[in-house]
């Protein structure tokens, strides 16, 4: 079993699906969590400027998505074909504008911007794109095939930070709601949601 | 033998390094590319209302990344392990950062908001990427082992596409970079591709 060490700041942000997916699986790893200022020294040493980064067997692996496909695979959530693989793949991908949007939304400072980004990304970007993945998700529960997949707790860990700011996003979405429910009922990410700690984002 | 459908417009654009790759696998594919005006009538028959997409063994795919992941994995262009798999992964992501920069900017109309973005992506976001990526490839010209992967393949891309708008050469200081892209042009499949491939705009 190799070692594997995370580093990021103390948040969930681009780190938080890599963590639930270590969980899924129930793989040990040492979760780093630093300060700004010890970011800021830790930066210029990083492969490209940016964390995540995942250090294993002596090698330095950046790129949030990336360390995902890798951890995924690990935790044998990667899809079992590489058709599997690739649909995951291609949900995940399709996912990222919205998330995107959303991050924005979040981190605008200026409050009356805020509300109508919040407005904006509520009634034009989210239900078309949830209406959109009701129809991929199956009604068993599962985007790809008839069992888990990293892409499940990844919509589920985005709609976790969605339904901070819109609690009934879900509402009328049966297939989504089930995919959620999956997920959750993993006993290390059940056992994770928890014990993890608390953080803004 | 899988039979592939490509679908993009006639254009480079998102669909190029996936036609990069497939002639650097040699693997036959159809290279559909629909006019504006059909556009209209395809997309609600698309995945995700875009292109390109990618019609294999009765699957439809689409997202270029996702496409150009499946295309090199089936091709054997990703790394020999996970760890090469990742470190591939690791660039394309990187790719694609500054590609949606370079986006943002040939997309911006206000002029003087686009001319302050080019700045930007002409003194910050490529110098910084290709000192990255210039200490992730190796000095024999590959970014994972020693043998042409997609990670190289999509840099190449990314660099055609960034020499319009910024001219000159943005790999004088960087030999391991430069050797990249001479490897992947120089790719005997990949240079009677790049001869024979129609022209267009972008």
């Amino acid at each position: 079993m190799p070692a594997y060490k995370l580093t990021y700041l103390n948040a969930r942000g681009g780190a938080e699906l890599i963590r639930l997916l270590f969980a899924a699986d129930e793989i040990p790893y040492e979760d780093v969590r630093v300060d700004r200022d010890k970011w800021l020294e830790l930066k210029p040493k990083t492969p490209m400027g940016q964390v995540p980064i995942l250090e294993v067997d002596g090698h330095v692996i950046c790129q949030s998505m990336t360390v995902v496909r890798f951890i995924a695979r690990e935790a044998g959530l990667l899809g079992k074909t590489l058709l599997d693989q690739a649909r995951a793949d291609m949900l995940l991908e399709g996912g990222i504008d919205v998330g995107k949007l959303f991050e924005e939304m979040v981190m605008e400072k200026d409050a009356s911007k805020k509300v109508e980004k919040k407005k904006e990304f509520g009634e034009k970007t989210l239900p078309p794109f949830l209406a959109l993945y009701e129809g991929f998700a199956g009604d068993n529960g599962y985007f790809v095939g008839d069992s888990l997949t990293y892409f499940d707790i990844a919509f589920f860990n985005m709609m976790d930070f969605i339904t901070a700011e819109f609690p009934s996003a879900l509402d009328g979405y049966c297939n989504l709601t089930k995919v959620i429910r999956n997920v959750k009922s993993v006993p290390g990410i059940a056992k994770w949601l928890k014990e993890r700690p608390v953080t803004d984002h | 033998m899988p039979a592939y459908k490509l679908t993009y417009f006639n254009a480079r654009g998102r669909a190029e390094p996936i036609r990069l790759l497939f002639a650097a696998a040699g693997i036959k594919y159809e290279d559909v590319r629909i006019e504006g005006a059909d556009w209209p009538a395809l997309k609600p028959k698309t995945p995700m209302g875009h292109l390109p997409i990618l019609e294999v063994d009765g699957a439809t795919l689409c997202e270029s990344t996702a496409i150009a992941r499946f295309v090199a994995k089936r091709a054997g262009m990703v790394g020999k392990d996970d760890l090469e798999e990742a470190k591939a992964d690791m660039i394309v992501d990187g790719v694609k950062e500054v590609f949606r920069k370079l986006l943002t900017m040939f997309f911006e109309k206000d002029e003087s908001k686009k001319e302050e973005l080019k700045k930007d992506v002409f003194e910050k976001t490529l110098p910084e990427c290709l000192r990255s990526f210039g200490k992730l490839a190796n000095p024999s010209g590959y970014f994972v082992g020693d043998s042409l992967s997609w990670a190289d393949v999509e840099f190449y891309n990314l660099m055609e596409m960034v020499r319009p708008s910024f001219p000159g050469d943005l790999l004088k200081d960087n030999a391991n970079l430069a050797k990249v892209i001479a490897n992947v042009g120089g790719n005997p499949a990949i240079a009677k591709w790049i001869k024979e491939r129609p022209e267009s705009a972008f």
